[in-house]
């Protein structure tokens, strides 16, 4: 039996994030109809839109169902009261982002439009302090050559190091975000070992297979398959870039296949980017409100990408402002700052679906849930 | 005697106007003839007129469209008129030109010059001294906003209320639900005013303390004496019910906590117990308590979800802290109701689950309460300080009436025991004529709708005052002046007229010998079918008219091929559905000849063995839907025509027909395409089961 304890003031954060007035649905399982992954016996996403209402914290944290989502629309284009569910279901995700978030503050940085100086600050002072230690803090004299700049072993060991420390704090938070996820929604029957389920769960993943069931926006299957296997690839090719460092190999020529690849990636990703926001920006009845993580996400990655083409081309075309090849390097530095809004702030950020998902998909495929 | 035929809409090319004409003509002695191509315009009407006066008629047949079209063309002062459907019954649902078609024509010619013999103008019955003042039983809101209406319309309202105190239920109301436009603020009640209205009224009288001893008479005077010590009698034209409702009996919610604890209210307590101003923190609200439950109330009382939203704002506004929990099956706000609603709900302190309460219990200082989320399937369980169950409404019997008739003291009851109401049509019209039901008595309704109710009420009680000051029925037969005359030495007693009566409007001695009440009958003749003596007949409607109608067709003899089905249909639905099928241009078999009748009921068996003994081969009768559904706009006219046919059947054994040679069907107004089915199919079936062995003799 589930006992009630109302939380109001999560139901108001609820409604506030999502901007969805959560009393007015009227619980009639609408959406719970229409959504493609709702298992018969416990309707999704209704049971969260009741939980919501009642304002149960602790069964909306760590509730494996709303990882599964693929956010199609469905539910919110059907609900007869425009309650939206869709953008419930995704505040309720930007909630557990905030929950296990550590350290905690990191989270309470990234989530605020007010706080984006500070997160932007972070990178800029830690980078500022790599280079002054590595005493090369200055623009360099010559042709573009970044290794100058920040040179390769600094390079390659802080932000390794880095990425390495935000990231255990987010296993940290994986690892409660499963404890709670047993709690919320106990396995039913036997549970296999997640481990066994990787190669399917990844399977899932890249074929996104779940996505063709979204009825309200087909487009968006193709436009995420552009930007995860654009960004995919964008990865290898640093991995190769930073493994050339030690080889020698580097700066790669622009005809080296490794470097078209990435610049295919590129392509890739701005294509998936242009149609997500283009439909965030035009097709509001599906995707409901579009809240500061989703830009966030979405401008960052872009700059991200943007700025790597920039700093290619300077470097070959070796650019100059006024005889002043400067440019190079400030569009560098801007795009050491955009690695650390993507890479090292994921597990604060909405990019922390990866981790959360996969975790969520393990589980629910580990427990025979669908 | 005269006749006139129209040749236009068809007719002419259909039928022969200027033979049907001559033909008549040489078959009667006395008969005048004209025919015209559109009688309706202004030169054939001019032509009918002219000869009405030169030839100084006082009987017309009009042989044209139907006679729910174009009424009042054909109206004729000092003249009485038979309208005969050869439009839409020939012409438009026969083969043109065919001898079948004419042969119907000419049927339908000589029958409506037969009944036209035999029937003379009505001279209206109006009841010796009318009382132009009206009863209004009940005080409250319904009662109340009645006796301001009919007081402002100029009529005398004597308005009784059993209590020391004007306002009913209302008086105990804190605040009302939204009246005012947006529909988002609670008001300010205003009972207290509308009593204020009638009380300095000078045409409503009030009689507190007093209930009715007695109700006696017809509309436009009936004898209503008072129990209120001393002995008034008051003298009314109409009555008007608004005795309203009492909340449902809350001890047999045991099972929801009531009676365990004071913590468990209904709405009924809680908005008084709101009025003292001692509401708890957390209040949990169980709509559908008792309602729409097969073993409590199996209907929905309307207002309870309204009132339920309404106290959850007496929480709320309490006390910012405050939180209410709303368990439902189904929130039912109706109208501006809705925005109401929706305001509620976009307060986040006020929690609406889907759900039932399964259990009430006692925890301390709070109340512990187990709800079965229909949603999730799941029981969940919340913690509160009081529970509130929304109750239903119980109609107040109407047994207090105490009417002085034979079929009882009381309105009849519908389902569920609200009182009678013509929910179909008039929602106000009860079986008693003269006496109407509104606001609760009659339904279950919120405050705005018993308004409504009132007024609607004290309008029906004023038009059937000056309807039986004219001599006139009400509704259904609005303005009819006819009424039943009994030929009193051929009376047996045998009570079929008083017992068969939907309206109560025969009263009887003690032998059984039927008091004719005329002004409470509403002219559907079911006394005229129930009369096994045929001593019952109105002036326009008599055994001897439709039997002379019968008697009027000449039926082929067996050899001609040619087979008759008689058919009865009821004018309030089949005979409509019959003009649709005409304008429909749908196929009717020339084979049958239709009769309307005022009511199914009406139906008398001798006109059913006129019609076999005529060599007819069979007998349709066709009336209104029966049953709960209301639709018989007689009550049971239908019903007791299939009672009869009971009878009928022994009479056909023992003149050796098959039973099969009479045949009751029901049709709704819509049902055209159904209407024409049934009497072709019927035709089929008898022409199949071969003729009349009476054919010819």
């Amino acid at each position: 039996m589930l006992q009630v304890k109302p939380d109001i003031a999560f139901k108001k954060e609820l409604g506030r994030m999502s901007g969805a007035s959560l009393n007015q649905c009227i619980q009639c399982g609408n959406c719970a109809a229409v959504c493609s992954l709702a298992p018969p016996e416990r309707p999704f996403p209704s049971k969260e839109m009741l939980w919501a209402g009642w304002g149960l914290k602790d069964r909306l944290l760590g509730n494996v169902d709303v990882w599964l989502c693929y956010q199609c629309g469905d539910c919110s284009r059907y609900c007869p009261r425009n309650v939206r569910p869709a953008d419930v279901i995704a505040a309720v995700r930007q909630k557990n982002y905030l929950h296990y978030a550590r350290p905690r503050f990191m989270g309470t940085i990234l989530s605020r439009p007010a706080l984006l100086p500070v997160a932007i600050l972070i990178p800029v002072a830690v980078i500022i302090l790599i280079l002054s230690l590595a005493g090369t803090f200055r623009i360099p004299e010559g042709p573009v050559d970044y290794s100058k700049f920040f040179p390769h072993a600094w390079l390659n060991s802080t932000f390794s190091l880095i990425t390495l420390v935000f990231y255990g704090m987010a296993f940290y938070g994986l690892v409660r975000f499963r404890r709670d996820m047993k709690r919320v929604i106990p396995a039913p029957g036997p549970v296999k070992r997640p481990v066994q389920m990787l190669l399917p769960v990844l399977g899932e993943i890249f074929s996104h297979s779940g996505f063709s069931n979204c009825e309200s926006n087909r487009l968006r299957k193709y436009a995420h398959m552009l930007v995860i296997f654009g960004f995919g690839l964008l990865l290898l090719v640093t991995l190769y870039a930073i493994v050339a460092t030690f080889t020698g190999d580097y700066p790669m020529s622009f005809r080296n296949p490794f470097k078209i690849a990435g610049n295919v990636a590129s392509l890739m990703i701005y294509t998936g980017l242009g149609i997500m926001i283009h439909q965030r920006l035009f097709n509001r009845r599906v995707f409901g409100k579009t809240g500061y993580p989703d830009w966030l996400l979405l401008v960052s990655i872009f700059l991200l990408t943007l700025s790597g083409t920039l700093v290619e081309w300077a470097r070959f075309g070796n650019w100059t402002i006024h005889g002043d090849n400067a440019i190079a390097y400030y569009l560098y530095f801007f795009h050491l700052v955009a690695v650390w809004f993507v890479i090292i702030f994921l597990p604060y950020t909405k990019l922390g679906h990866m981790v959360y998902r996969t975790t969520a998909l393990l589980y629910a495929r580990s427990t025979g849930r669908k | 005697m005269g006749l006139a035929v129209c040749s236009g809409c068809d007719i002419g090319n259909c039928l022969d106007a200027e033979s049907l004409c001559s033909l008549m003509a040489g078959q009667a002695e006395g008969i005048v003839c004209m025919h015209h191509p559109a009688l309706c315009s202004e030169e054939g009407l001019g032509k009918l007129h002219r000869m009405v006066r030169d030839k100084k008629l006082d009987r017309l047949a009009i042989g044209a469209c139907s006679p729910r079209v174009k009424s009042s063309f054909f109206q004729m002062d000092g003249v009485l008129v038979e309208r005969i459907n050869l439009r839409e019954q020939v012409t438009w649902v026969m083969e043109a030109g065919s001898e079948d078609a004419r042969m119907c024509a000419e049927d339908y010619i000589r029958m409506g010059l037969a009944k036209l013999a035999q029937i003379a103008s009505p001279a209206p019955y109006v009841p010796e001294k009318i009382a132009a003042e009206i009863v209004v039983l009940g005080g409250g809101v319904t009662g109340l906003t009645a006796a301001v209406q009919g007081a402002s319309a100029g009529y005398r309202v004597h308005l009784v209320e059993k209590t020391d105190r004007l306002g009913g239920y209302a008086n105990r109301i804190h605040k009302l639900s939204p009246v005012t436009a947006g529909h988002t603020a609670l008001c300010e009640p205003d009972v207290a005013s509308l009593a204020a209205l009638a009380e300095s009224h000078p045409l409503v009288e009030i009689h507190l303390n007093s209930t009715l001893a007695s109700v006696s008479g017809e509309p436009g005077n009936f004898t209503v004496e008072l129990d209120d010590g001393a002995g008034t009698v008051l003298r009314a034209g109409s009555l008007v019910v608004a005795s309203g409702w009492k909340p449902y009996d809350p001890s047999r919610l045991q099972t929801l906590g009531y009676g365990s604890t004071g913590q468990v209210k209904t709405l009924e307590e809680f908005e008084q117990f709101a009025g003292e101003g001692k509401i708890p923190e957390r209040v949990l609200f169980m709509l559908c308590a008792g309602s729409r439950d097969k073993d409590h109330l199996p209907y929905c009382s309307a207002y309870c979800c309204g009132a339920a939203l309404k106290q959850a704002l007496y929480v709320r506004e309490s006390n910012p802290g405050s939180e209410v929990y709303i368990v439902y099956r189904d929130i039912r706000t109706t109208g501006f109701q809705e925005d109401f609603y929706r305001s509620v709900q976009s307060d986040e302190a006020i929690f609406m689950t889907r759900g039932q309460v399964e259990s009430v219990r006692q925890s301390g200082q709070a109340l512990e309460v187990t709800v079965l989320d229909s949603s999730l399937g799941e029981r969940i369980r919340l913690e509160t300080d009081m529970v509130v169950l929304a109750t239903g409404m119980v109609p107040s019997t109407t047994t207090d009436l105490n009417l002085q008739y034979r079929l009882g003291k009381g309105l009849p009851e519908l389902k569920y025991a609200f009182s009678d109401s013509h929910f179909i049509c008039f929602p106000y019209e009860t079986r008693r004529t003269g006496i109407y039901a509104a606001g609760t008595v009659r339904a279950p309704m919120d405050i705005e709708s018993s308004r409504e109710d009132g007024a609607g009420a004290m309008l029906k009680a004023i038009q059937c005052i000056e309807c039986v000051s004219r001599g006139e029925s009400v509704h259904p037969r609005t303005g009819d002046r006819s009424w039943p005359e009994l030929y009193m030495e051929r009376c047996t007693d045998c009570k079929r007229c008083t017992e068969e009566c939907p309206f109560g409007s025969y009263d009887e001695t003690e032998k059984g010998t039927p008091l004719p009440n005329p002004a409470r009958c509403r002219r559907c003749g079911i006394c005229v079918g129930s009369c096994p003596e045929r001593v019952i007949s109105f002036a326009d409607f008599s055994i001897q008219s439709i039997s002379a109608m019968i008697k009027a067709i000449p039926v082929p003899d067996e050899f001609a091929e040619k087979p008759r089905i008689l058919v009865f249909v009821c004018e309030n639905d089949a005979y409509p559905a019959l003009d649709t099928a005409g304008m429909k241009r749908l196929k009717l078999t020339p084979y049958a000849r239709i009769i309307p009748v005022r009511c199914l009921g009406s139906v008398n068996s001798v006109w059913i063995k006129d019609a076999l003994a005529q060599g007819f081969d069979g007998v349709l009768l066709i009336g209104c839907m029966p049953g709960d559904d209301y639709q018989c706009h007689f009550i049971h006219g239908s019903e007791l025509t299939e009672k009869r046919g009971e009878n009928l059947g022994e009479a056909l054994r023992t003149m050796m027909l098959e039973p099969e040679r009479i045949r009751t069907r029901f049709v709704e107004i819509t049902g055209h395409h159904e209407i024409c089915k049934m009497i072709n199919e019927y035709a089929e079936a008898m022409e199949a089961l071969g003729p009349n062995p009476y054919k010819g003799m």
